[in-house]
């Protein structure tokens, strides 16, 4: 058994600066692996350092500590605890940065558990066998407005608060977040991407972008189509193989 | 505050306030919004003003057609069911063209995106 990863963020075809961070670790043994993606946001230079924290954060708590131990959801839990306190106390003790915050998207890959932990609008999907199935359901204001029939799809593009989050990281107290669990089969992919990808570049486009290859070939394929539509805000993908 | 404002010829002849939690549209007598013209139903739609669930602070509005003859129309399609309304929204009730405006919409569109 193997894991692949590959990742990158770009800026965007608009914007001049990028707060999203993407960020991987793979255990020597093969056997576990780490990747993740945070969209910072608030204010001049707030959001690229909610982001930094909350990804560095991550990599410090759960890969460099010796890896996975039996309670899994619980160390992802502590570590988005810990972004969400270190975040919250740079908030308050710099007032330029009051506004920060990050979404965040983990994947702790550990044998064929694939252990998914998110706050926000950052994504996980599960690439199958030619199929693509999100794994994560977004925090924010329109999705919860879709699940209770208050408006549909149709609207989605016209709502004045469509990027409104109901959760991130360094702007909640406790820090609230969604756990789920999923076994993987070899050669399945697991896709972080943050809303950069998925705003440019529809779910029902990827069909031939993310059977470009290996990760590598993919990430780059999934970026450059971003920027070919004129990526509005910064695109990030991580993508995960678990190998044979 | 959001309003309805009736155009002629692309000029506003009259500015409805939406200030109710329901308000009624229609040609009988008894709706906040009165219109005696024939291709308007006698309780025609009705737009009711909801404290959204998510977003303290925000009103969204939705509009319903009352089973009307001449029909509901959003930006020119004929609404069957209730639809939230965007400021800026084109509504037409029978031959009649109303603008929705709501300009709280427009100053949330300006503001920071992330919630405290």
């Amino acid at each position: 058994m193997g894991i692949s990863i590959a990742g990158q963020s770009h800026a965007g075809a608009v914007r001049g600066c990028n707060q999203d961070v993407v960020a991987w670790s793979a255990a020597d043994d093969g056997n576990s692996a780490l990747a993740l993606v945070a969209d910072g946001m608030g204010g001049y230079q707030g959001g690229e350092v909610a982001s930094r924290i909350a990804a560095d954060t991550l990599l410090e708590t759960l890969a460099a500590q010796g890896g996975p131990s039996g309670d899994i959801p619980g160390q992802l839990k502590a570590g988005f605890v810990l972004a969400n306190a270190r975040i919250a106390e740079r908030r308050g003790a710099e007032p330029q940065l009051e506004k920060m915050g990050t979404t965040l998207v983990v994947v702790w890959l550990v044998g064929r558990q694939a252990h998914i932990a998110h706050v926000g609008d950052s994504r996980c999907y599960l690439l199958r066998a030619g199929s693509i199935r999100c794994l994560t359901r977004d925090d924010t204001v329109v999705r919860k407005m879709l699940d209770d029939g208050s408006i549909t799809e149709a609207d989605v593009p016209n709502v004045p608060f469509r990027n409104m989050l109901t959760r991130a990281v360094g702007a909640m107290d406790p820090v609230e977040l969604s756990y789920c669990c999923q076994t993987l089969e070899y050669g399945d992919r697991l896709l972080l991407c943050s809303d950069g990808l998925t705003n440019s570049v529809a779910e029902a486009d990827w069909g031939a972008l993310v059977q470009a290859g290996c990760n590598e070939s993919v990430v780059e394929a999934l970026i450059g189509a971003a920027l070919d539509n004129r990526a509005t805000d910064n695109v990030s993908v991580v993508l995960m193989t678990l190998d044979e | 505050m959001a309003s309805l404002s009736l155009l002629v010829d692309n000029v506003v002849v009259n500015t409805f306030d939406l200030n109710r939690t329901e308000t009624r549209i229609g040609r009988r007598a008894g709706n906040d919004i009165r219109i005696d013209e024939i291709s308007v139903s006698g309780q025609h739609a009705i737009v009711e003003a909801v404290a959204n669930a998510y977003l303290e602070g925000t009103t969204d509005y939705y509009i319903t057609d009352n089973n009307s003859t001449n029909g509901t129309y959003v930006n020119g399609i004929r609404i069957d069911g209730r639809q939230r309304l965007n400021s800026n929204d084109m509504v037409r009730i029978g031959w009649n063209e109303f603008r929705f405006i709501d300009e709280e919409e427009n100053t949330l569109e300006k503001t920071a995106y992330i919630l405290d």
